[in-house]
């Protein structure tokens, strides 16, 4: 039974639920205080122990639902006499009751198996039970549970079938069929018949297998591809799979970095301090104090060209930047094709995924304008810059042929902690074409290629990690 | 009085039937929960909306094995002092204030400073020993001679630190006292500790208990509920009064009304002798139910249909 247990922690960690080794023997304590009697409770244990969230609770049902479903070979008579065997579900339908079945047999008179093949036997006594039971082992034997693509139906089912006898089962029909008798010919037709059946009930197991097995795998192959390709190539099915990516990276980055808040007692002595708290016992240094060093939180202001070339792009900074908002101090972010918009009150009103959906649809028309939109920065917002504040500006600084207003961008770059500036584009396209990027790029602090998802990660860990030193 | 672990609970059915006596109407996954944590001894980490009973699960727990509950009640600055021990500095002080003439005849005609010390450090740590120790909830919960139910309510409202500091509490049961050493656990506490989700927790705590989230009860537990903890209730009102309550539930509103809000309007009604819901009964005794005007306002606009539903079934 352990072996099961284990078959079955597989499949839930590749349904995306973390089971740790210990987790796995308090697990299995647990399954050996509830027995297996009660397919309710022992449901609920391995619930109660395995999940750590509802959402994990929700998996979980659903794996055990598939795991412990015993349905192979439910669905088909063995040995009904069949003109065609390609049909599965017309054969099906037209099964007639057991009754009728066995009065069917009888016509046909195939001779008794005298044989001590167990495959066989079992075929002709059309014991599905013991059938299932089989192939199960034959399973664990060829090591199903590795399954990992599609690829590997076909050599799976093959290793499963001669696990169970497949080799000494054709032997025998075909030493049965060569015979003159007609009865031990029949046989041999009953004996073919149930091992068409047999493949197909196997082949069916390893499919089953295959999408409990298989899906992390393919789930990881997937992601990765995610991670590595150009978001403006990311089609909209798989906006669900990036938006979990950038959670994912936003949760191990806002662990990183959250609990540098304060570097206490150690590094330098503050000697000014210390002094003056031993006044009181004549200069004896009873208090030491150190220099402490407060890290504060980034201050951001996201600036984000939502024109149909980038949008994709600040789509995706936008979401991770939200994600983060355990180590950020405060985000602004103001959009811009031609003018410059506050977007903060989306933010506040719907969540993050929504608010993205919404800034993108409402204000994404028009060309991009940088040189107007960096007046409209001068106007409206330089007052909420200051020397805490990073300016994150994320466009291709294609400005269609405009005045690009780069006194804006130098005044810019004196007053705020930072300027970045992500840029889709690789290196050698800036300053090509209507590119203001040369002119834009004295006055940032750093200009960066970003356009995959990995780009991005880079990027706002670089962002955390220097205000940390900088502090 | 029993031990803790004396009284076995035999299986799930039994907790069942044992919840059901003391008033706890429960569901198999709860009973199944409190089967696996008894015998293993594991805490339980219940989540769930507010007012669902989770804090009750744990008072009933208590209540039929015997033994005290204990509760710490968190909140955010908790920390070791409030939860496990504080030395009771004023009887410390105190102490000292009234001893200080004996100080002579402990030290005994001693001479020079080395010699006092000596004679002092033979003494021993009088100052900081049990009787100087207020026992806080935690620390009391180890001590306790019968075991005890150790209910560590809203732990999300507590810091990440307290956090940490409870995982040594939950997987080994004793806490280490500087001046004392490590203490053991006398009977290791049955420990419930409830969220109501207002943040997540640590991958380390969840490992180590057991995860238990508790829903809003479909209409027939309600009723069942209900009938367990108002029994004077009659049978047409209690119908009409789960049935308006679960329509409530499917609006989109603020703060939905949970078990203990329809236990007290089912205790309203039966107060102001009601015998069928009808408009006014129902406007007057809202805000039992809900909380907030706004919700009270959505729900105004609907009441008589609701009845009509409520009513029909």
């Amino acid at each position: 039974m352990q072996q099961t247990l284990e078959d079955f922690f597989k499949v839930v960690r590749s349904a995306g639920v973390n089971i740790s080794v210990a987790d796995s023997i308090e697990t299995s304590k647990t399954v050996e205080l509830v027995g297996y009697r009660d397919r309710g409770i022992l449901r609920d244990a391995l619930a109660l122990s395995l999940a750590k969230t509802t959402e994990e609770k929700e998996k979980l049902y659903e794996c055990f639902e598939q795991f412990f479903a015993f349905d192979a070979f439910q669905n088909t008579s063995l040995l009904k006499p069949q003109p065609s065997t390609t049909d599965k579900t017309e054969q099906q339908a037209e099964q007639p009751p057991a009754g009728e079945q066995q009065a069917a047999e009888q016509e046909q008179a195939p001779a008794e198996y005298k044989g001590d093949l167990e495959l066989a036997k079992m075929l002709l006594r059309n014991d599905k039970a013991e059938l299932a039971q089989t192939m199960k082992k034959a399973a664990r034997k060829a090591n199903i549970t590795d399954i990992w693509l599609f690829t590997q139906k076909g050599i799976n089912t093959q290793k499963i079938m001669n696990e169970m006898g497949l080799r000494e089962l054709n032997k025998e029909i075909t030493s049965l069929g060569k015979g003159d008798c007609p009865a031990e010919r029949a046989l041999s037709g009953q004996l073919r018949t149930g091992q068409k059946y047999l493949f197909q009930e196997v082949r069916n197991f390893v499919e089953q297998q295959l999408s409990m097995f298989g899906k992390t795998a393919s789930q990881t192959i997937h992601e990765e591809f995610l991670k590595s390709s150009r978001l403006s190539n990311i089609e909209k099915r798989d906006f669900e799979v990036m938006v979990k990516i950038v959670q994912k990276m936003a949760k191990r980055l806002s662990s990183m970095h959250s609990k540098k808040r304060k570097r206490k007692d150690r590094g330098q002595l503050d000697f000014r301090k210390t002094l003056r708290s031993n006044v009181a016992f004549d200069g004896v240094m009873f208090n030491i104090f150190w220099k402490s060093k407060v890290i504060e939180k980034p201050r951001i202001l996201a600036l984000c060209d939502i024109s149909p070339s980038v949008s994709s792009y600040s789509r995706f900074l936008l979401l991770f930047l939200y994600s983060l908002s355990d180590v950020l101090d405060r985000i602004d972010t103001c959009v811009f094709t031609n003018s410059l918009i506050e977007v903060n009150d989306i933010f506040d009103q719907y969540p993050v995924q929504q608010a993205v959906e919404k800034i993108t649809n409402d204000f994404g028309m028009g060309g991009s304008d940088y040189g107007n939109t960096l007046l409209d920065l001068k106007n409206d917002y330089m007052d909420k810059i200051d020397n805490k504040t990073t300016v994150i500006i994320l466009g291709d600084a294609r400005n269609n042929n405009l005045a690009p207003q780069t006194e804006v961008m130098k005044l810019l770059y004196q007053r705020a902690k930072r300027v970045i500036w992500l840029t889709p584009e690789m290196e050698s396209f800036w300053g090509t074409g209507d590119s203001e990027m040369l002119k834009y790029k004295p006055y940032c602090n750093i200009v960066k290629e970003c356009n995959t998802i990995t780009h991005l990660e880079q990027m706002v860990d670089t962002i955390l990690k220097v205000s940390a030193q900088t502090a | 009085m029993k031990d803790l672990y004396e009284n076995t609970f035999q299986s799930v059915e039994d907790i069942q039937q044992q919840f059901e006596e003391h008033n706890y109407i429960c569901n198999s996954q709860i009973a199944t929960c409190t089967y696996i944590a008894y015998n293993l001894q594991k805490p339980i980490m219940v989540e769930g909306p507010a007012g669902v009973g989770k804090t009750e699960l744990a008072k009933t727990t208590a209540e039929i094995l015997g033994v005290p509950l204990v509760r710490l009640q968190c909140y955010e600055g908790l920390d070791e002092s409030k939860a496990l021990y504080e030395w009771k500095y004023g009887k410390q002080l105190l102490y000292t204030q009234l001893l200080k003439d004996k100080l002579s005849e402990v030290l005994d005609g001693a001479t020079g400073l080395r010699e006092s010390m000596a004679k002092l450090e033979s003494h021993d740590d009088l100052f900081f020993s049990e009787g100087f120790l207020e026992p806080r909830p935690l620390y009391r919960a180890l001590q306790e001679e019968h075991g005890c139910v150790l209910l560590i309510d809203e732990i999300d409202k507590s810091d990440q630190q307290f956090e940490a500091f409870l995982l040594e509490i939950l997987a080994e049961f004793q806490v280490s006292i500087p001046e004392l050493g490590t203490l053991g656990a006398k009977i290791k506490p049955l420990v419930f500790l409830t969220s109501n989700n207002t943040r997540e927790m640590s991958d380390a705590l969840k490992r180590r208990c057991l995860h238990l989230h508790i829903d809003f009860p479909d209409e027939k537990l309600e009723r069942r509920i209900l009938n367990s903890r108002v029994p004077n209730l009659s049978e047409n009102l209690r119908h009409e009064v789960v049935s308006f309550v679960q329509q409530i539930r499917e609006l989109d509103i603020k703060k939905v009304p949970s078990i203990s809000e329809t236990i007290d309007w089912a205790k309203t009604l039966l107060l102001l002798h009601t015998e069928h819901l009808d408009s006014d009964v129902v406007k007057e005794t809202l805000n039992v139910i809900l909380k907030f005007e706004e919700d009270i306002e959505a729900v105004s606009g609907q009441i008589s249909s609701f009845i009509k539903k409520a009513h029909k079934e």
